[in-house]
């Protein structure tokens, strides 16, 4: 009797102790995002998969993770689950300095209203600070945001305060000390920014790669304001250094001068007589120059992109040039420009890779764009829909599609910061 | 004989010549022309299938089957509904660096451009962060510098919406000044009075509704953050004038704000009482503003908001609120029909600020014009507590002009094809 009484006891200790066990893994998950397709460049997973998260990191990518060992279960059936986007070509040192273009003035944007309801988590400044005023871009911007923020910094000390006069002043522009403040603030400068130089030489590019060679990192060029301009393919093959970054990739700039004559500033990727991608182009993709997208406000043509995508010439890195002139216009946001890739034939994997697993190798953060256990859980859930939508241009042209992305769910550190349709939430009583 | 018939001939000549002349001149005439959509413009009754013909920035025409011929630019719009620019009654827009401050040149303002043309807005109004002290830089700032027509109530408390503290100074709520700035600076900025956030009694609002007499303009009031909470039925009958705003009208926070609906979920009389006297209920739905289980019983009671606006801060644009498209959106899956909440969105708010000259699309007006889909599907739109509400309807802004001017293009509707001839060579 006190035996079996004894045995009760154990029993019941051993019922205990499973309950606990039970409860314990019943509460090992706090979000499962069940039911998606799930994109992961970087872990080569294309395939339906849900997705566990636990203390705002990913615990778990794995098919059929029952919901019962989740507190929060979020149906994502028929979406598309990715790493939260990398945009790493916004323009986000907002402020109030008047005439200061890109640099604490009005033309930059804050980010958060822009990158959670695109799906972006991490967006990168393009050279809005230098060396001068990073400091203020850190407490202004990057401390204020939810969206991770991390710069370009520019090599112009001053950053991007005004294409006419501030950025051309190569008495401002120091590899060292640039470098300096770089490896001092690495935590968020991820890359040096060279931009709209409109002299006939190399040296601002130059100082660009010499502080990128101090600092580890590398440098990002906005090509083609020299006047006379200089040879892109010079650019390409022999300043810039593998792992180099030529954004605005499909520009198509052309101006007429006096005599009626049209002068290529940029000089375009594709020959615009022959539609052809010039070989040049090809031998800089094999050194292992960068190609990103930089939208826009006028850095984006189909003349361009149609061409290339055609010829095989993906880009690299989808990327937004964030800013007053290309939010409202044919950029919009980096749904909408994901959704032009697709419509040019690029496959949605390859769209998500360019947006996540690519632009973080690019900017050395290997840590991020990618759903690998243990990671942050930066994560997007994208819509696929099917309709008739267009898209237009940086020259306003049009282009009809059939497919069209939208953010329907972003998490930031395990957080829902965006939930377009409800998914995460209960039903109102 | 002859001579008869030379000049027949040479006044037949004379009227071709003529009427030519006259057709080229009408063929360049219309700047603009919005081709086969419905029009919605409750001011002047339209509620039908029709052609709006801009020129020189202003409405020249809306009628059914403007010839494209007359036209330098046609935009298909079939299936879309056209509606005089929206109005978002309820934004917070000075958006400026000032760590220390709230939303007074603060970060939790944001940029109007960023929300407002993607969402069919064109006018939006800022509600009381600036006050008569920081009114200047407000404009100066960022009112001056955008594309949104921002106007803008001005707050009773001298420095707007700085922080809780600044918002409770009585010394600083300033009928005079406040009254001063708005009739001797800027009477056509500065639409009415904002009074928001105070701790106390009545005090503020009737220093508010003292300036609002003063200067001829409407109070809108946010009654929250009363503890004990004062009586709205008093707020309504005694101390706000018909014409007066009362905004967060589905705000549901009982300890600090008495509630429109009560806990059974049944209106209050007297809210019937007060929006037959005159006091306009805006929806300010903001990031703690609006509730499911306010709103749905009200409308389903037949209390219907006198405006939709958004209270757009950088605390509610990715929460429930999203953008006013999403705001009117979920008014259309709560019982009004999308004529009501067009009118809500346009001629109402134009009416409670006395700009009878916006929100409408009458021949002279400035070209606001937005253009909106409304997709049929599954949706679901939630509340500031995340409480869904599922939907079958959506409104996304298709097209946006200010001023006659294409300033959002969602599908690319007003694009020529790239590689057509009619594309520019680029």
């Amino acid at each position: 009797m006190q035996n079996y009484f004894k045995t009760a006891k154990n029993i019941s200790l051993v019922l205990f102790l499973a309950l606990i066990t039970l409860n314990v893994s019943a509460q090992e998950i706090d979000l499962l995002i069940k039911g998606g397709h799930v994109i992961d460049a970087k872990n080569k997973i294309n395939g339906k998969m849900d997705v566990a998260v636990k203390d705002g990191k990913i615990l778990r990518v794995a098919a059929d993770i029952p919901a019962s060992s989740a507190k929060k279960t979020i149906n994502v059936n028929g979406l598309y689950v990715t790493p939260g986007f990398l945009d790493i070509h916004g323009h986000v040192f907002h402020g109030t300095e008047p005439d200061n273009y890109l640099s604490n003035s009005q033309d930059a944007l804050p980010p958060d209203g822009f990158t959670f309801r695109a799906g972006v988590t991490t967006v990168a400044d393009a050279g809005g600070a230098g060396w001068k005023n990073i400091d203020l871009f850190r407490k202004n911007v990057v401390d204020k945001s939810k969206t991770r923020v991390l710069a370009f910094m520019n090599i112009v000390g001053g950053g991007m305060r005004g294409v006419e006069t501030f950025e051309q002043d190569k008495t401002d522009m120091d590899p060292k000390l640039t470098a300096a403040s770089a490896k001092k603030n690495k935590d968020i400068v991820i890359g040096i920014k060279i931009a709209h130089y409109i002299g006939h030489d190399w040296d601002p590019t130059d100082f660009a790669v010499a502080a990128g060679k101090i600092a580890g990192i590398p440098v990002m060029v906005d090509f083609g304001k020299a006047l006379p301009p200089l040879p892109l393919e010079d650019l390409l093959l022999k300043h810039l250094r593998p792992g180099d970054i030529l954004t605005h990739a499909y520009r198509y700039d052309q101006e007429f001068d006096k005599s009626g004559k049209m002068i290529e500033h940029k000089q375009a990727i594709v020959d615009v007589n022959t539609k052809k991608l010039k070989p040049y182009v090809w031998e800089a993709r094999k050194r292992g120059v960068i190609f990103d997208v930089g939208h826009g406000g006028g850095s984006f043509n189909w003349s361009q992109a149609v061409p290339a995508m055609e010829q095989g010439f993906h880009p690299d890195v989808l990327s937004s040039d964030l800013h007053t002139g290309s939010m409202n216009a044919g950029f919009k946001d980096m749904a909408n420009l994901a959704s032009k890739f697709l419509v040019l034939g690029m496959p949605l994997a390859d769209v998500v890779a360019a947006s996540t697993w690519n632009p973080a190798k690019v900017i050395q953060r290997p840590e991020l764009g990618h759903l690998s256990v243990g990671s942050e859980a930066d994560i997007a859930v994208f819509r696929l829909r099917e309709g008739d939508f267009g898209y237009i241009d940086a020259s306003g042209m049009a282009i009809r599609g059939k497919q069209k992305l939208e953010a329907e769910l972003t998490l930031r550190n395990g957080r829902v910061v965006w939930d377009l349709n409800a998914l995460s939430a209960p039903l109102a009583k | 004989m002859r001579t008869y018939k030379t000049n027949i001939t040479f006044s037949g000549i004379l009227t071709f010549l003529l009427a030519f002349s006259s057709i080229s001149l009408s063929a360049q005439e219309i700047d603009i022309l919005l081709k086969g959509g419905h029009v919605i413009d409750p001011t002047n009754k339209i509620n039908a299938k029709m052609d709006v013909a801009i020129s020189g920035g202003k409405i020249m025409k809306v009628a059914a089957n403007i010839p494209a011929t007359s036209a330098k630019k046609t935009v298909d719009v079939s299936g879309l509904f056209v509606t005089p620019g929206i109005i978002d009654m309820h934004v917070h827009v000075f958006q400026g660096n000032d760590l220390g401050s709230y939303i007074a040149d603060g970060q939790t303002a944001v940029p109007a451009d960023a929300f407002t043309f993607r969402a069919g807005v064109t006018t939006v109004v800022d509600a009381g962060s600036s006050g008569w002290r920081n009114f200047r830089r407000f404009k100066e700032q960022n009112i001056d510098r955008s594309q949104t027509r921002i106007l803008a109530l001005l707050n009773i408390a001298g420095t707007g919406m700085y922080g809780r503290f600044e918002e409770q100074d009585r010394a600083d709520f300033n009928p005079e000044m406040t009254a001063y700035m708005i009739n001797k600076l800027f009477p056509k900025i500065i639409v009415g009075i904002k009074s928001a956030h105070y701790w106390g009694d009545f005090t503020q609002v009737d220093r508010a509704v003292e300036a609002g007499k003063l200067a001829k303009v409407p109070v809108m009031v946010d009654f929250g953050e009363h503890q004990p909470t004062n009586s709205i039925k008093s707020l309504f009958l005694e101390h706000l004038r018909p014409g007066d705003i009362f905004t967060h009208t589905f705000a549901y926070g009982p300890k600090d704000r008495e509630t429109v609906v009560d806990d059974e979920g049944v209106v209050k009389p007297f809210i019937f009482d007060a929006q037959k006297k005159g006091i306009k209920f805006d929806v300010g739905h903001g990031g703690g503003a609006f509730f499911w289980r306010q709103a749905v019983p009200a409308i389903k009671q037949g209390f219907k908001p006198d405006v939709i606006s958004t209270d757009l801060h950088s605390d509610s644009m990715n929460g429930g609120m999203k953008d006013m498209a999403n705001v009117m959106s979920k008014f259309l899956n709560i019982g009004l029909t999308l004529e009501e909440v067009i009118e809500k969105s346009t001629a109402s708010p134009a009416r409670v600020i006395n700009r009878p000259d916006l929100g409408n699309l009458s021949v002279g007006s400035e070209a606001d014009v937005a253009v909106f889909s409304v997709k049929k599907g599954e949706f679901g739109f939630t509340d500031v507590r995340r409480n869904t509400l599922k939907g079958t309807q959506k409104m996304d802004a298709e097209l946006t002009l200010r001023a006659g001017k294409i300033v959002w293009d969602l599908n690319g509707v007003s694009g020529p094809i790239w590689d057509s001839p009619q594309a520019i060579s680029k």
